[in-house]
Protein backbone atom coordinates (compact mmCIF):
# COMPACT_ATOMS: atom_id res chain seq x y z
CA UNK A 1 0.00 0.00 0.00
CA UNK A 2 1.38 3.54 -1.17
CA UNK A 3 0.77 6.24 1.62
CA UNK A 4 -2.58 7.93 0.37
CA UNK A 5 -1.23 11.23 1.43
CA UNK A 6 1.97 11.34 -0.70
CA UNK A 7 0.15 10.51 -3.59
CA UNK A 8 -1.82 12.76 -6.58
CA UNK A 9 -3.80 9.90 -8.00
CA UNK A 10 -4.02 6.16 -6.68
CA UNK A 11 -5.80 3.69 -8.69
CA UNK A 12 -5.78 -0.06 -7.33
CA UNK A 13 -7.79 -2.20 -9.42
CA UNK A 14 -10.07 -0.17 -11.34
CA UNK A 15 -12.08 -1.57 -14.22
CA UNK A 16 -14.83 0.36 -16.17
CA UNK A 17 -17.75 -1.25 -18.34
CA UNK A 18 -19.65 0.54 -19.99
CA UNK A 19 -23.02 -1.08 -20.18
CA UNK A 20 -22.35 -3.70 -17.61
CA UNK A 21 -24.60 -7.08 -18.59
CA UNK A 22 -26.47 -5.07 -21.70
CA UNK A 23 -25.92 -5.61 -24.99
CA UNK A 24 -23.60 -2.82 -25.61
CA UNK A 25 -20.78 -4.33 -23.08
CA UNK A 26 -17.66 -2.29 -23.18
CA UNK A 27 -14.41 -3.20 -20.92
CA UNK A 28 -12.94 0.22 -21.41
CA UNK A 29 -10.72 -0.24 -18.37
CA UNK A 30 -9.18 -3.27 -16.87
CA UNK A 31 -7.52 -3.88 -13.71
CA UNK A 32 -5.61 -0.30 -13.93
CA UNK A 33 -2.90 -0.06 -10.94
CA UNK A 34 -1.03 3.55 -11.39
CA UNK A 35 0.34 5.60 -8.92
CA UNK A 36 1.00 9.39 -9.91
CA UNK A 37 3.20 11.03 -6.81
CA UNK A 38 2.60 14.89 -5.99
CA UNK A 39 4.25 17.06 -8.23
CA UNK A 40 4.99 14.47 -10.77
CA UNK A 41 4.09 14.92 -14.55
CA UNK A 42 2.64 11.38 -16.07
CA UNK A 43 1.32 11.03 -19.37
CA UNK A 44 -1.25 8.29 -20.78
CA UNK A 45 -0.21 6.85 -24.01
CA UNK A 46 -2.09 4.36 -26.07
CA UNK A 47 -3.90 3.79 -29.43
CA UNK A 48 -7.50 6.24 -29.70
CA UNK A 49 -10.24 4.22 -27.96
CA UNK A 50 -8.01 2.18 -25.11
CA UNK A 51 -9.34 4.29 -22.56
CA UNK A 52 -6.94 7.19 -22.05
CA UNK A 53 -10.05 9.55 -21.67
CA UNK A 54 -12.29 7.06 -19.64
CA UNK A 55 -9.50 6.58 -16.93
CA UNK A 56 -8.81 10.41 -16.77
CA UNK A 57 -13.05 10.69 -16.54
CA UNK A 58 -12.74 8.09 -13.63
CA UNK A 59 -10.40 10.58 -11.87
CA UNK A 60 -12.32 13.38 -12.13
CA UNK A 61 -14.93 12.06 -11.01
CA UNK A 62 -17.03 12.55 -14.25
CA UNK A 63 -17.79 8.71 -14.77
CA UNK A 64 -17.59 6.05 -11.49
CA UNK A 65 -15.19 3.22 -12.12
CA UNK A 66 -17.54 -0.44 -12.07
CA UNK A 67 -15.16 -1.41 -9.65
CA UNK A 68 -11.74 -1.03 -7.69
CA UNK A 69 -10.59 2.22 -5.88
CA UNK A 70 -9.54 5.24 -6.74
CA UNK A 71 -8.15 7.88 -4.86
CA UNK A 72 -7.32 11.84 -5.85
CA UNK A 73 -4.92 14.02 -3.43
CA UNK A 74 -6.31 10.94 -0.51
CA UNK A 75 -9.91 11.76 -0.68
CA UNK A 76 -12.50 9.78 -3.05
CA UNK A 77 -12.48 11.09 -6.77
CA UNK A 78 -16.21 12.74 -5.62
CA UNK A 79 -15.21 14.49 -2.57
CA UNK A 80 -11.42 16.06 -4.68
CA UNK A 81 -14.32 17.13 -7.28
CA UNK A 82 -16.43 18.65 -4.76
CA UNK A 83 -13.51 20.58 -3.33
CA UNK A 84 -11.90 21.48 -6.46
CA UNK A 85 -9.08 19.70 -5.98
CA UNK A 86 -7.71 19.54 -9.50
CA UNK A 87 -8.44 21.83 -13.12
CA UNK A 88 -8.60 20.31 -16.17
CA UNK A 89 -8.19 21.13 -19.41
CA UNK A 90 -10.01 19.32 -23.12
CA UNK A 91 -8.68 19.26 -26.71
CA UNK A 92 -11.24 21.50 -27.21
CA UNK A 93 -10.70 24.57 -25.24
CA UNK A 94 -14.52 24.87 -24.47
CA UNK A 95 -14.40 28.74 -23.94
CA UNK A 96 -17.53 30.58 -23.76
CA UNK A 97 -18.19 33.03 -26.36
CA UNK A 98 -20.18 35.10 -24.74
CA UNK A 99 -17.77 35.68 -21.55
CA UNK A 100 -14.41 37.80 -22.73
CA UNK A 101 -11.17 35.85 -22.50
CA UNK A 102 -10.78 37.52 -18.82
CA UNK A 103 -14.60 36.30 -17.44
CA UNK A 104 -13.23 32.66 -18.92
CA UNK A 105 -10.98 32.37 -16.75
CA UNK A 106 -12.91 33.94 -13.99
CA UNK A 107 -15.46 31.09 -14.57
CA UNK A 108 -14.29 28.70 -11.93
CA UNK A 109 -13.80 31.33 -8.65
CA UNK A 110 -17.30 32.71 -10.00
CA UNK A 111 -18.90 29.31 -9.09
CA UNK A 112 -16.64 28.78 -5.93
CA UNK A 113 -18.10 32.67 -5.14
CA UNK A 114 -15.47 34.90 -5.16
CA UNK A 115 -15.63 38.49 -4.99
CA UNK A 116 -15.87 40.21 -8.37
CA UNK A 117 -12.68 42.27 -7.41
CA UNK A 118 -10.64 39.04 -6.49
CA UNK A 119 -11.56 37.04 -9.19
CA UNK A 120 -10.49 39.98 -11.56
CA UNK A 121 -7.46 40.01 -9.84
CA UNK A 122 -6.82 36.56 -9.89
CA UNK A 123 -7.64 36.20 -13.59
CA UNK A 124 -5.59 38.98 -14.67
CA UNK A 125 -2.39 37.27 -12.96
CA UNK A 126 -3.04 34.47 -14.47
CA UNK A 127 -3.57 35.81 -18.29
CA UNK A 128 -0.02 37.38 -17.51
CA UNK A 129 1.40 34.05 -16.77
CA UNK A 130 -0.06 32.06 -19.85
CA UNK A 131 1.06 35.47 -21.64
CA UNK A 132 -2.44 36.57 -22.88
CA UNK A 133 -2.54 40.16 -20.65
CA UNK A 134 -3.41 42.11 -23.69
CA UNK A 135 -5.91 40.06 -24.69
CA UNK A 136 -7.94 40.05 -21.16
CA UNK A 137 -10.83 42.02 -22.84
CA UNK A 138 -11.02 40.21 -26.47
CA UNK A 139 -13.57 37.66 -27.07
CA UNK A 140 -12.19 33.78 -27.44
CA UNK A 141 -12.97 33.79 -31.14
CA UNK A 142 -10.74 36.53 -31.37
CA UNK A 143 -7.55 34.41 -30.57
CA UNK A 144 -5.96 31.50 -32.44
CA UNK A 145 -6.42 27.83 -31.39
CA UNK A 146 -3.36 27.95 -29.27
CA UNK A 147 -3.94 30.96 -27.62
CA UNK A 148 -7.30 29.88 -26.84
CA UNK A 149 -6.09 26.51 -25.30
CA UNK A 150 -3.65 28.96 -23.63
CA UNK A 151 -6.93 30.31 -22.00
CA UNK A 152 -8.50 27.09 -21.31
CA UNK A 153 -5.12 26.07 -19.45
CA UNK A 154 -5.29 29.46 -17.13
CA UNK A 155 -9.01 28.38 -16.77
CA UNK A 156 -7.93 25.36 -15.13
CA UNK A 157 -5.52 26.59 -13.08
CA UNK A 158 -7.71 29.34 -11.44
CA UNK A 159 -8.71 27.83 -8.22
CA UNK A 160 -4.79 26.91 -8.09
CA UNK A 161 -5.67 23.13 -7.73
CA UNK A 162 -2.79 20.48 -6.83
CA UNK A 163 -3.38 18.63 -10.03
CA UNK A 164 -4.24 18.99 -13.27
CA UNK A 165 -5.68 16.83 -15.34
CA UNK A 166 -5.63 17.34 -19.28
CA UNK A 167 -7.11 15.36 -22.05
CA UNK A 168 -5.04 16.06 -25.72
CA UNK A 169 -4.84 19.56 -24.40
CA UNK A 170 -2.69 20.60 -27.75
CA UNK A 171 -4.66 17.58 -30.00
CA UNK A 172 -5.71 19.94 -32.47
CA UNK A 173 -2.86 22.15 -32.49
CA UNK A 174 -0.27 21.97 -35.58
CA UNK A 175 3.50 21.35 -34.55
CA UNK A 176 5.11 24.25 -34.11
CA UNK A 177 2.35 25.96 -32.15
CA UNK A 178 2.52 22.64 -30.55
CA UNK A 179 5.88 22.30 -29.28
CA UNK A 180 5.52 25.96 -27.84
CA UNK A 181 2.39 25.16 -25.85
CA UNK A 182 4.78 22.08 -24.36
CA UNK A 183 7.63 23.96 -23.42
CA UNK A 184 4.99 26.63 -21.85
CA UNK A 185 3.86 24.20 -19.80
CA UNK A 186 6.20 22.99 -18.30
CA UNK A 187 7.46 26.44 -17.44
CA UNK A 188 4.08 26.58 -15.86
CA UNK A 189 4.60 23.41 -13.93
CA UNK A 190 7.94 24.59 -12.65
CA UNK A 191 6.30 27.87 -11.55
CA UNK A 192 3.59 25.81 -9.96
CA UNK A 193 5.00 22.63 -8.87
CA UNK A 194 1.30 20.77 -10.13
CA UNK A 195 1.08 16.80 -10.40
CA UNK A 196 -0.05 16.54 -13.96
CA UNK A 197 -1.81 13.78 -15.52
CA UNK A 198 -1.25 14.30 -19.61
CA UNK A 199 -3.54 12.06 -22.26
CA UNK A 200 -1.81 12.75 -25.34
CA UNK A 201 -1.24 10.17 -28.67
CA UNK A 202 2.10 11.38 -29.62
CA UNK A 203 5.07 9.87 -28.71
CA UNK A 204 7.28 12.91 -28.62
CA UNK A 205 5.12 14.36 -26.58
CA UNK A 206 4.41 12.20 -23.79
CA UNK A 207 8.45 11.77 -23.49
CA UNK A 208 9.24 15.65 -23.20
CA UNK A 209 6.82 17.11 -20.57
CA UNK A 210 6.82 13.65 -18.75
CA UNK A 211 8.23 12.07 -15.80
CA UNK A 212 6.59 8.50 -16.73
CA UNK A 213 4.60 7.35 -19.72
CA UNK A 214 2.35 4.91 -18.98
CA UNK A 215 1.59 2.85 -21.58
CA UNK A 216 -1.86 1.24 -22.23
CA UNK A 217 -2.66 -1.34 -24.98
CA UNK A 218 -5.88 -1.33 -27.07
CA UNK A 219 -9.44 -2.21 -25.84
CA UNK A 220 -9.36 -3.82 -23.01
CA UNK A 221 -7.61 -0.65 -22.01
CA UNK A 222 -4.98 -2.16 -19.80
CA UNK A 223 -1.83 -0.91 -18.81
CA UNK A 224 0.69 -2.91 -20.26
CA UNK A 225 3.96 -0.45 -19.42
CA UNK A 226 5.18 2.17 -17.72
CA UNK A 227 8.04 4.43 -19.03
CA UNK A 228 10.84 6.12 -16.75
CA UNK A 229 11.87 9.24 -18.88
CA UNK A 230 15.15 10.32 -17.17
CA UNK A 231 15.67 13.56 -18.61
CA UNK A 232 16.26 15.61 -15.74
CA UNK A 233 14.12 18.70 -14.45
CA UNK A 234 15.16 21.20 -17.21
CA UNK A 235 14.19 20.51 -20.37
CA UNK A 236 14.24 22.68 -23.56
CA UNK A 237 14.57 22.70 -27.49
CA UNK A 238 18.20 21.33 -26.79
CA UNK A 239 16.25 18.32 -25.21
CA UNK A 240 14.48 17.39 -28.18
CA UNK A 241 17.72 16.33 -30.08
CA UNK A 242 19.54 14.66 -27.34
CA UNK A 243 20.36 11.39 -27.45
CA UNK A 244 18.41 10.40 -24.21
CA UNK A 245 15.55 11.88 -25.76
CA UNK A 246 15.77 9.32 -28.96
CA UNK A 247 16.01 6.69 -26.45
CA UNK A 248 13.14 7.22 -24.75
CA UNK A 249 11.15 7.70 -27.48
CA UNK A 250 12.00 4.39 -28.86
CA UNK A 251 11.45 2.97 -25.66
CA UNK A 252 7.81 4.36 -25.74
CA UNK A 253 7.46 2.87 -29.26
CA UNK A 254 8.77 -0.68 -28.14
CA UNK A 255 6.24 -0.73 -25.50
CA UNK A 256 3.68 0.83 -27.54
CA UNK A 257 4.23 -2.16 -29.96
CA UNK A 258 3.78 -4.39 -27.37
CA UNK A 259 7.57 -5.27 -27.01
CA UNK A 260 7.14 -6.71 -22.65
CA UNK A 261 9.66 -4.29 -21.21
CA UNK A 262 11.45 -2.78 -24.42
CA UNK A 263 14.24 -3.82 -22.51
CA UNK A 264 16.90 -2.76 -25.06
CA UNK A 265 15.75 0.58 -25.37
CA UNK A 266 15.14 0.78 -21.77
CA UNK A 267 18.83 -0.38 -21.17
CA UNK A 268 19.83 2.59 -22.97
CA UNK A 269 17.96 4.74 -20.74
CA UNK A 270 19.83 3.59 -18.05
CA UNK A 271 17.33 1.98 -16.43
CA UNK A 272 17.53 -1.80 -15.99
CA UNK B 1 -20.04 53.95 -44.26
CA UNK B 2 -19.23 53.97 -47.90
CA UNK B 3 -19.15 50.07 -47.19
CA UNK B 4 -22.53 50.73 -45.84
CA UNK B 5 -23.63 52.44 -49.00
CA UNK B 6 -22.48 49.90 -51.23
CA UNK B 7 -24.49 47.49 -49.67
CA UNK B 8 -27.74 50.22 -50.14
CA UNK B 9 -27.28 51.15 -53.65
CA UNK B 10 -28.08 48.12 -55.75
CA UNK B 11 -30.96 47.03 -54.02
CA UNK B 12 -32.59 50.76 -53.97
CA UNK B 13 -31.35 50.92 -57.60
CA UNK B 14 -32.98 47.32 -58.52
CA UNK B 15 -36.32 48.59 -56.75
CA UNK B 16 -36.22 51.88 -58.40
CA UNK B 17 -35.61 50.02 -62.18
CA UNK B 18 -38.28 47.80 -61.08
CA UNK B 19 -40.85 50.41 -60.06
CA UNK B 20 -40.21 52.14 -63.40
CA UNK B 21 -40.67 48.96 -65.56
CA UNK B 22 -43.63 48.27 -64.01
CA UNK B 23 -45.32 51.68 -64.52
CA UNK B 24 -44.24 52.06 -68.04
CA UNK B 25 -46.13 48.38 -68.82
CA UNK B 26 -49.12 49.30 -67.02
CA UNK B 27 -49.13 52.98 -69.34
CA UNK B 28 -48.31 51.32 -72.61
CA UNK B 29 -50.79 47.99 -72.23
CA UNK B 30 -53.12 49.81 -70.69
CA UNK B 31 -53.39 47.05 -67.92
CA UNK B 32 -56.65 47.64 -65.83
CA UNK B 33 -56.35 48.18 -62.42
CA UNK B 34 -58.12 45.35 -61.21
CA UNK B 35 -55.61 42.86 -62.83
CA UNK B 36 -52.35 45.12 -62.00
CA UNK B 37 -52.81 49.11 -60.85
CA UNK B 38 -50.05 50.82 -62.02
CA UNK B 39 -47.34 52.08 -58.84
CA UNK B 40 -47.96 55.65 -59.66
CA UNK B 41 -51.86 54.83 -58.22
CA UNK B 42 -50.71 52.99 -55.36
CA UNK B 43 -47.96 55.80 -54.14
CA UNK B 44 -51.14 58.46 -54.99
CA UNK B 45 -53.51 56.27 -52.40
CA UNK B 46 -50.64 55.81 -50.06
CA UNK B 47 -50.08 59.52 -49.79
CA UNK B 48 -53.19 60.58 -50.46
CA UNK B 49 -54.04 59.86 -46.63
CA UNK B 50 -51.30 58.85 -44.66
CA UNK B 51 -52.90 59.06 -41.67
CA UNK B 52 -55.23 56.63 -42.97
CA UNK B 53 -52.26 54.05 -43.75
CA UNK B 54 -50.61 55.07 -40.27
CA UNK B 55 -53.80 54.18 -38.01
CA UNK B 56 -54.82 51.56 -39.87
CA UNK B 57 -50.99 49.69 -39.95
CA UNK B 58 -51.14 50.60 -36.31
CA UNK B 59 -54.26 48.38 -35.41
CA UNK B 60 -52.53 45.17 -36.96
CA UNK B 61 -49.18 46.06 -35.65
CA UNK B 62 -50.41 46.05 -32.38
CA UNK B 63 -52.21 43.10 -32.78
CA UNK B 64 -49.14 41.18 -34.10
CA UNK B 65 -47.06 42.84 -31.21
CA UNK B 66 -49.54 41.20 -28.54
CA UNK B 67 -49.06 37.69 -29.61
CA UNK B 68 -45.64 38.03 -30.76
CA UNK B 69 -44.99 38.94 -26.87
CA UNK B 70 -47.47 36.36 -25.59
CA UNK B 71 -46.57 33.65 -28.01
CA UNK B 72 -42.76 34.37 -27.39
CA UNK B 73 -43.55 34.41 -23.50
CA UNK B 74 -45.73 31.02 -23.64
CA UNK B 75 -43.08 29.12 -26.02
CA UNK B 76 -39.83 30.38 -23.89
CA UNK B 77 -41.55 28.80 -21.00
CA UNK B 78 -42.36 25.59 -22.36
CA UNK B 79 -39.06 25.54 -23.84
CA UNK B 80 -37.49 25.79 -20.47
CA UNK B 81 -40.01 23.26 -18.82
CA UNK B 82 -38.86 20.83 -21.60
CA UNK B 83 -35.34 20.96 -20.76
CA UNK B 84 -35.96 20.53 -17.43
CA UNK B 85 -38.19 17.83 -17.78
CA UNK B 86 -38.41 14.70 -20.46
CA UNK B 87 -41.63 14.01 -19.69
CA UNK B 88 -42.78 17.45 -20.42
CA UNK B 89 -40.50 17.50 -24.11
CA UNK B 90 -42.17 14.51 -25.09
CA UNK B 91 -45.40 15.66 -24.46
CA UNK B 92 -45.19 18.97 -25.89
CA UNK B 93 -42.91 18.52 -28.37
CA UNK B 94 -45.36 16.09 -30.58
CA UNK B 95 -48.47 18.55 -29.49
CA UNK B 96 -46.72 21.60 -30.81
CA UNK B 97 -45.80 19.83 -34.04
CA UNK B 98 -49.24 19.18 -34.52
CA UNK B 99 -50.45 22.57 -33.68
CA UNK B 100 -48.05 23.83 -36.48
CA UNK B 101 -49.67 21.62 -38.62
CA UNK B 102 -52.95 22.77 -37.93
CA UNK B 103 -54.08 25.70 -39.85
CA UNK B 104 -54.73 28.02 -37.08
CA UNK B 105 -56.06 31.00 -39.00
CA UNK B 106 -58.49 28.86 -39.68
CA UNK B 107 -59.92 28.49 -36.38
CA UNK B 108 -60.59 32.02 -36.29
CA UNK B 109 -64.17 32.27 -36.87
CA UNK B 110 -64.97 30.00 -33.99
CA UNK B 111 -62.65 32.13 -31.87
CA UNK B 112 -64.96 35.05 -33.03
CA UNK B 113 -68.10 33.82 -31.84
CA UNK B 114 -66.47 32.92 -28.25
CA UNK B 115 -65.81 36.74 -28.07
CA UNK B 116 -67.63 40.14 -28.32
CA UNK B 117 -67.86 41.22 -32.34
CA UNK B 118 -65.41 44.02 -31.54
CA UNK B 119 -62.76 42.02 -29.69
CA UNK B 120 -59.30 42.24 -30.68
CA UNK B 121 -58.70 39.11 -28.52
CA UNK B 122 -59.65 36.14 -31.21
CA UNK B 123 -56.93 37.61 -33.23
CA UNK B 124 -54.19 37.72 -30.62
CA UNK B 125 -54.77 34.54 -29.67
CA UNK B 126 -54.35 32.96 -33.04
CA UNK B 127 -51.09 35.25 -33.70
CA UNK B 128 -49.98 33.94 -30.31
CA UNK B 129 -50.18 30.77 -31.18
CA UNK B 130 -48.17 30.67 -34.70
CA UNK B 131 -45.71 32.81 -33.16
CA UNK B 132 -45.23 30.30 -29.79
CA UNK B 133 -44.24 27.20 -32.35
CA UNK B 134 -41.20 28.94 -33.65
CA UNK B 135 -40.19 30.24 -30.19
CA UNK B 136 -40.20 26.39 -28.21
CA UNK B 137 -38.54 24.92 -31.38
CA UNK B 138 -35.59 27.49 -31.30
CA UNK B 139 -35.11 27.91 -27.74
CA UNK B 140 -35.62 24.27 -26.71
CA UNK B 141 -32.98 23.43 -29.16
CA UNK B 142 -30.49 26.21 -27.77
CA UNK B 143 -30.62 25.41 -23.84
CA UNK B 144 -30.18 21.71 -25.01
CA UNK B 145 -27.72 21.81 -27.75
CA UNK B 146 -24.62 22.80 -25.82
CA UNK B 147 -21.23 21.21 -26.78
CA UNK B 148 -20.68 17.83 -24.51
CA UNK B 149 -17.49 19.19 -23.92
CA UNK B 150 -18.79 22.58 -22.19
CA UNK B 151 -20.95 20.27 -19.97
CA UNK B 152 -18.13 18.11 -18.88
CA UNK B 153 -16.56 21.46 -17.82
CA UNK B 154 -19.16 22.39 -16.11
CA UNK B 155 -19.14 19.23 -14.21
CA UNK B 156 -15.76 18.88 -13.36
CA UNK B 157 -16.01 22.73 -11.78
CA UNK B 158 -19.09 20.74 -9.69
CA UNK B 159 -21.74 23.16 -10.58
CA UNK B 160 -25.19 22.38 -10.04
CA UNK B 161 -27.92 21.74 -13.12
CA UNK B 162 -29.42 25.15 -12.07
CA UNK B 163 -25.79 26.90 -12.14
CA UNK B 164 -25.31 25.14 -15.81
CA UNK B 165 -29.02 26.30 -16.42
CA UNK B 166 -27.89 29.65 -15.73
CA UNK B 167 -23.84 29.94 -16.62
CA UNK B 168 -24.47 27.52 -19.99
CA UNK B 169 -27.72 27.29 -21.26
CA UNK B 170 -29.37 30.35 -21.19
CA UNK B 171 -26.38 32.46 -22.71
CA UNK B 172 -26.15 29.71 -25.33
CA UNK B 173 -30.09 29.74 -26.12
CA UNK B 174 -29.71 33.54 -26.76
CA UNK B 175 -28.71 33.64 -30.38
CA UNK B 176 -31.15 30.52 -31.19
CA UNK B 177 -33.73 32.83 -29.51
CA UNK B 178 -33.25 35.39 -31.88
CA UNK B 179 -33.24 32.99 -35.14
CA UNK B 180 -36.69 32.24 -33.64
CA UNK B 181 -37.86 35.34 -33.40
CA UNK B 182 -36.87 36.73 -36.29
CA UNK B 183 -39.06 33.69 -37.97
CA UNK B 184 -41.80 35.02 -35.47
CA UNK B 185 -41.54 38.15 -35.64
CA UNK B 186 -42.70 39.21 -39.32
CA UNK B 187 -44.79 35.96 -39.39
CA UNK B 188 -46.74 37.52 -36.53
CA UNK B 189 -47.86 40.20 -39.17
CA UNK B 190 -49.10 37.83 -40.94
CA UNK B 191 -51.00 36.30 -38.90
CA UNK B 192 -52.60 39.77 -37.48
CA UNK B 193 -53.34 40.48 -41.02
CA UNK B 194 -54.88 37.06 -42.54
CA UNK B 195 -56.98 36.85 -39.15
CA UNK B 196 -58.72 40.15 -39.98
CA UNK B 197 -60.23 38.52 -43.30
CA UNK B 198 -62.38 35.51 -40.89
CA UNK B 199 -64.74 38.69 -39.82
CA UNK B 200 -64.66 40.37 -36.45
CA UNK B 201 -64.15 44.55 -36.22
CA UNK B 202 -63.86 46.14 -39.48
CA UNK B 203 -60.40 47.34 -38.55
CA UNK B 204 -56.81 47.05 -39.45
CA UNK B 205 -55.06 46.07 -42.69
CA UNK B 206 -56.11 43.08 -43.69
CA UNK B 207 -60.00 44.38 -43.59
CA UNK B 208 -59.37 47.20 -45.76
CA UNK B 209 -57.40 45.30 -48.20
CA UNK B 210 -60.56 43.12 -48.47
CA UNK B 211 -62.95 45.81 -48.44
CA UNK B 212 -61.09 47.71 -50.45
CA UNK B 213 -60.77 44.68 -53.10
CA UNK B 214 -64.44 44.24 -53.03
CA UNK B 215 -65.55 48.12 -53.66
CA UNK B 216 -62.53 48.08 -56.90
CA UNK B 217 -60.75 50.13 -55.12
CA UNK B 218 -57.62 48.42 -56.28
CA UNK B 219 -55.40 51.14 -55.74
CA UNK B 220 -56.57 51.50 -52.41
CA UNK B 221 -56.32 48.11 -51.58
CA UNK B 222 -52.51 47.59 -52.91
CA UNK B 223 -51.89 51.05 -50.96
CA UNK B 224 -52.37 48.73 -48.07
CA UNK B 225 -50.18 45.70 -49.43
CA UNK B 226 -47.62 48.15 -49.24
CA UNK B 227 -48.44 49.46 -45.65
CA UNK B 228 -48.40 45.89 -44.75
CA UNK B 229 -45.14 45.31 -46.26
CA UNK B 230 -43.43 47.90 -44.25
CA UNK B 231 -44.98 46.91 -40.66
CA UNK B 232 -43.38 43.46 -41.73
CA UNK B 233 -40.07 44.81 -42.85
CA UNK B 234 -40.27 46.60 -39.76
CA UNK B 235 -40.51 43.93 -37.14
CA UNK B 236 -37.94 42.26 -38.71
CA UNK B 237 -35.41 45.09 -38.79
CA UNK B 238 -36.05 45.83 -34.80
CA UNK B 239 -35.85 42.61 -34.11
CA UNK B 240 -32.42 42.15 -35.65
CA UNK B 241 -31.59 45.65 -34.09
CA UNK B 242 -32.08 44.07 -30.50
CA UNK B 243 -30.12 40.88 -31.81
CA UNK B 244 -27.23 42.59 -32.28
CA UNK B 245 -27.51 44.99 -29.58
CA UNK B 246 -28.04 42.02 -26.60
CA UNK B 247 -25.81 39.06 -28.46
CA UNK B 248 -22.08 41.26 -29.24
CA UNK B 249 -20.22 38.37 -28.91
CA UNK B 250 -22.34 36.71 -32.76
CA UNK B 251 -20.74 39.58 -34.57
CA UNK B 252 -18.15 37.11 -35.51
CA UNK B 253 -20.77 35.45 -37.54
CA UNK B 254 -22.27 38.55 -38.96
CA UNK B 255 -19.12 40.31 -39.84
CA UNK B 256 -17.82 36.83 -41.98
N1 LIG C 1 -20.32 6.61 -22.40
C1 LIG C 1 -19.84 5.52 -23.04
N2 LIG C 1 -20.66 4.47 -23.30
C2 LIG C 1 -20.18 3.37 -23.92
N3 LIG C 1 -18.91 3.21 -24.32
C3 LIG C 1 -18.06 4.20 -24.10
C4 LIG C 1 -18.46 5.41 -23.44
N4 LIG C 1 -17.40 6.24 -23.34
C5 LIG C 1 -16.36 5.58 -23.91
N5 LIG C 1 -16.76 4.37 -24.36
C6 LIG C 1 -15.90 3.36 -25.02
O1 LIG C 1 -14.80 3.11 -24.17
C7 LIG C 1 -13.62 2.95 -24.94
C8 LIG C 1 -12.56 3.91 -24.47
O2 LIG C 1 -12.92 5.23 -24.85
P1 LIG C 1 -12.00 6.48 -24.52
O3 LIG C 1 -11.66 6.47 -23.09
O4 LIG C 1 -12.69 7.69 -25.03
O5 LIG C 1 -10.71 6.20 -25.42
P2 LIG C 1 -9.46 7.14 -25.74
O6 LIG C 1 -9.60 8.40 -24.98
O7 LIG C 1 -8.26 6.34 -25.34
O8 LIG C 1 -9.48 7.34 -27.21
C9 LIG C 1 -14.00 3.14 -26.38
O9 LIG C 1 -14.17 1.88 -26.97
C10 LIG C 1 -15.31 3.87 -26.32
O10 LIG C 1 -16.13 3.53 -27.41
MG1 LIG D 1 -9.84 10.40 -25.71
Amino acid sequence: MTDATQTAVLAEGVWKIFNEGQLGEVTALQDIDMTVQTGEFVSLIGPSGCGKSTLLRVIADLTEATRGEMTVAGVTPHEARQKQLYGMAFQQAALFEWRTVRRNVELPLELMGWSKDKRRERALELLEMVQLSDFAEHRPWQLSGGMQQRVAIARSLAVDPPLLLMDEPFGALDEMTRERMQNELLRIRRETGKSIVFVTHSIPEAVYLSDRVVVMSPRPGRITDIVPVPLGADRDEDTRESDDFFHAVTAVREALRGRVGGAEARARIGEV
Amino acid sequence: MTDRLRFIWPPILIGVLVLAAWQAIVVVQDIQPYLLPAPSLIAQNFFGDVSLMWGTAIYTATTAFLGLVLGTIVGVIMAFLAQRFIVVNNLITPLAAGLAAVPIIALTPILNNMFSITSRTPRVLVTMIIVFFPMLVNVTRGLVQVQPVQLELMRSMNAKPRTVLRILRVPNAIPFFFTGLKIAAPLSVIAALVAEYFGGPQEGLGSRIASSAANTAYGRAWAYVVAAIITGLVFYLVTIALERWTTPWADRSRSA
